[in-house]
C-alpha cells in the first residue's frame, strides 16, 4: 500500500464525498430516462419518481418517437451519425499524418512569409470586391490561392525575420482551439451563402459541414497524437529506412498500427466533440443535413411541456456517448491516457 | 530530428490547408467585413465604414452587459470545478472505495450533448412539475424561480456548467497526480508532516503547471457557452443571462446585421486574448518559483 493512500476517518469522509458526487452525477440521467417513461398526468400533476412505485412506465413516447409520427427524427440522426463519425475519421487520419511530419521531419516557416500571406490574402479580397467588382465568394478564392502560392514561393527564399520551427506550428494548430467558434462559424455561413450564390451550394450540405467538423477538431487531435507519436520508438522505422521501405508505408504499415491506442482513444474524444456540436450544425445546416442537437434544442419550443417526448429524443443524443463514456473509462483504466496530457 | 524528406509536405499540408481553408480564411473573410456596413434585411449595397461598427459595440452597453455576464458564468463555474474537480481526482488518485466504478460514472457528464443536458435542467427545474421545487418546499424552503429571476438563472447556468464540465478538471488532474513521484512523500512521511502539510507543501505545489492548463482551458472554452443558455434560458429574462456567443447569434440570424456581427465576433476574440494574456501574466511568477 501506498504511503498516499487514505487512512482511518479521511477514507470514509472522501468515500461520502465521491457517493455524494455521484448523486449529483446520475440524478439528472435517471431523470431524463425515467420521464421518458411516464405518460403525460405522471408529468403534468407534479414530479414523481420510481417506476412500479408511483406511475407506471410505459413505452409508449418511444413508440412514437420510433415509428416517426413526430417528423424527421431518423434524418436527423442519420445525419448526425455520418457527418460525426466521417468527420472523427477524416480529422483522426490527417491530424495524425500531420503530428507525424512534425514529430519525425524538420520544418521552417519564416514568419515574414505568413505575414505576407494574411496581406495579400486581405488587401486581394478587399481590392477584387470593391475595386474590380467580382462577386465575394469569387474574390475571396482568387485571393485565397494567390497569397498561398506567393507565401510558400518566398518562404523559399532567405527573408529577414524570425524562423518558426515544428514547436511553432504545433501551436498555430493548438492556437485555433483559442478562437470563439462564432468567429468561424459566422464568416463560413456568410462564405457557404456566397459560394450557393455561384452555383457551388455549401450550406446544409454533407460537405459542408464535415469540412467545418475537420478543422474544428484538427488542433485538438494534433496535440494528442503529437504526444502519442513522439513516444514511439524510433528503432522500428529506422529499420525499415535501411531497408529502403518507402516513407508512407512506413507511416501506414508501422506507425499507425503502432500507435492505435493512441488512435482510438483521439477518434474517441472527437467523437464525443462532433456528436454534441451545436452552433455550426446551428449555422450551416437547416433540413437536410441538420443534427441531433439543433433537432433537440428545437423540441423545446416546439413541444412546451411534452416532457416524455423530449426526454425520449434527448436520450437518443445522450446514450451513444454514455457507451462511448464506458468505453473511455476502460482506456482510462489501462494508463492509456496518461501520456497525454504531460 | 536528422530526416528530411519532401515527402514530409504530403504528410502535413492536407491538415494545414483544410484549417486554413476552413478556419483561418473566414477569419480574414470576417475581419474584412467588420469594417463594412453589410445588412441582408433591408437589403443594402456593401459600404465601407472603417472602425464605425467597433465604436458602435464599444459604446453599446447591452456589449459590456454580455461581456460581464459571460465572465461571470466562466469565472465563477472553473473556479469551483477547479476545487470540487481537485478533491475528487485526490479521492481517486488516493483509492478511495470504489474507486473503478467512480472513475467510470464521473466521466459521463462530460460527454452528453449540452443541449440534452439542457433540457434535462430546464425539466428539474421547472416550479411546478419539477422535483427540485417539490423537494425544497417539502424540505420548508420557498417556492424558487429558478429559470425566470435574473440572479437564480445565472446561478442554474452555473450549477449546469458545473455538473458538465467538473468530469473534465478530474479527468486531467488525475492524470497528474498519477504522475507524482512516491519518493516524495515516503520523505514526508519520515518527517512526520501532517496529510495536510502535505498537500499544501507537495501536492498543490507540484500541481500547479497543469492546474494552470486545466484552468486556462476551461476559461477559454466556458467563454463560449451557448448551447445551455440557447436552450434552458433564450438570454432570458430580459437579457440577463445573454452571453457573448448568444448575442452574436441574435444579431447575425435576427437582425442579418453582417458587417455588425463580424465586428462583434472580432471584439470577442479581443476579449479572449486580452484575458488569456492577463492570466499568464499573473500566473508567471508563481510558475517559475515552482519551477
Amino acid at each position: 500500500m501506498s504511503v498516499r493512500d487514505l487512512t482511518g476517518n479521511r477514507r470514509w469522509l472522501a468515500f461520502a464525498g465521491c457517493c455524494a458526487w455521484f448523486v449529483f452525477t446520475i440524478f439528472p440521467l435517471y431523470w431524463v430516462a425515467i420521464t421518458s417513461l411516464k405518460t403525460p398526468p405522471d408529468v403534468v400533476n407534479g414530479p414523481t419518481y420510481f417506476p412500479f412505485i408511483d406511475f407506471e412506465p410505459t413505452l409508449k413516447a418511444w413508440r412514437d418517437l420510433l415509428s416517426g409520427i413526430r417528423g424527421e427524427f431518423y434524418s436527423n440522426f442519420w445525419s448526425s451519425a455520418i457527418v460525426s463519425v466521417s468527420s472523427s475519421v477524416f480529422a483522426t487520419l490527417l491530424g495524425a499524418m500531420a503530428a507525424y511530419a512534425l514529430v519525425r521531419f524538420p520544418f521552417r516557416v519564416r514568419l515574414l512569409s505568413g505575414v505576407i500571406f494574411f496581406a495579400v490574402a486581405m488587401g486581394g479580397f478587399l481590392l477584387g470586391r470593391n475595386v474590380f467588382g467580382i462577386s465575394p465568394a469569387m474574390a475571396s478564392i482568387l485571393a485565397f490561392t494567390v497569397a498561398l502560392a506567393l507565401s510558400v514561393f518566398l518562404n523559399r527564399f532567405p527573408l529577414p525575420g524570425k524562423v518558426l520551427g515544428n514547436d511553432d506550428i504545433v501551436f498555430w494548430f493548438v492556437s485555433q482551439r483559442l478562437f470563439p467558434p462564432i468567429v468561424v462559424a459566422f464568416a463560413l455561413f456568410l462564405l457557404y451563402s456566397e459560394m450557393g450564390k455561384m452555383g457551388f451550394k455549401m450550406t446544409d450540405t454533407y460537405l459542408g459541414l464535415t469540412l467545418a467538423y475537420i478543422s474544428f477538431s484538427l488542433p485538438i487531435v494534433v496535440w494528442l497524437m503529437r504526444d502519442f507519436i513522439s513516444a514511439l520508438p524510433l528503432e522500428v522505422e529506422e529499420a525499415a529506412m535501411v531497408d529502403n521501405v518507402p516513407q508512407w508505408r512506413i507511416f501506414f504499415g508501422i506507425v499507425l498500427p503502432m500507435s492505435r491506442p493512441g488512435l482510438i482513444a483521439t477518434f474517441v474524444i472527437t467523437l464525443a466533440f462532433t456528436w454534441n456540436e451545436f452552433l455550426f450544425a446551428l449555422f450551416l445546416t437547416n433540413s437536410e443535413w441538420q443534427t441531433l442537437p439543433v433537432l433537440i434544442a428545437g423540441q423545446n419550443s416546439q413541444r412546451g411541456d411534452e416532457w416524455w417526448a423530449i426526454s425520449a429524443a434527448a436520450l437518443v443524443a445522450i446514450i451513444p456517448m454514455v457507451v462511448v463514456a464506458g468505453l473511455l473509462g476502460r482506456l482510462m483504466r489501462s494508463g492509456l491516457l496518461t501520456g497525454a496530457v504531460k | 530530428m536528422t530526416r528530411d524528406d519532401p515527402v514530409k509536405h504530403l504528410f502535413l499540408w492536407p491538415a494545414f490547408l483544410v484549417v486554413l481553408a476552413v478556419a483561418i480564411f473566414p477569419l480574414i473573410y470576417s475581419l474584412a467585413n467588420s469594417m463594412m456596413s453589410l445588412r441582408l434585411v433591408p437589403p443594402m449595397p456593401a459600404r465601407f465604414v472603417g472602425v464605425d461598427n467597433y465604436t458602435d459595440l464599444l459604446t453599446n452597453p447591452r456589449f459590456w452587459h454580455t461581456v460581464r455576464t459571460t465572465a461571470f458564468i466562466a469565472i465563477t463555474s472553473v473556479a469551483l470545478q477547479f476545487v470540487i474537480g481537485f478533491a475528487l481526482a485526490l479521492a481517486l488518485a488516493k483509492r478511495v472505495r470504489g474507486v473503478n466504478f467512480f472513475r467510470t460514472t464521473f466521466l459521463m457528464p462530460m460527454l452528453v450533448a449540452p443541449v440534452a443536458v439542457a433540457l434535462v435542467a430546464r425539466q428539474i427545474l421547472n416550479p411546478t412539475m419539477g422535483p427540485l421545487n417539490q423537494v425544497a418546499t417539502f424540505l420548508g424552503f420557498p417556492n424558487l424561480p429558478y429559470l425566470t429571476d435574473a440572479n437564480w438563472a445565472l446561478g442554474s447556468l452555473i450549477a449546469v456548467e458545473i455538473w458538465q464540465w467538473t468530469p473534465f478538471v478530474v479527468l486531467l488532474l488525475l492524470a497528474g497526480l498519477q504522475g507524482l513521484p512516491d519518493d516524495v512523500y515516503e520523505a514526508a512521511e519520515v518527517e512526520n508532516a501532517s496529510p495536510w502539510q502535505q498537500f499544501w507543501g507537495i501536492t498543490f505545489p507540484m500541481m500547479l503547471p497543469i492546474s494552470a492548463a486545466v484552468i486556462f482551458i476551461r476559461v477559454v472554452e466556458s467563454f463560449k457557452i451557448i448551447d445551455t443558455v440557447f436552450v434552458m434560458t433564450g438570454g432570458g429574462p430580459g437579457i440577463a443571462t445573454e452571453t457573448l456567443t448568444l448575442f452574436a447569434y441574435q444579431e447575425g440570424f435576427k437582425k442579418f446585421n453582417l458587417g455588425y456581427t463580424s465586428a462583434l465576433s472580432f471584439l470577442f476574440l479581443g476579449v479572449v486574448l486580452i484575458l488569456s494574456l492577463v492570466y499568464l501574466a499573473l500566473l508567471k511568477p508563481y510558475l517559475e518559483k515552482y519551477k
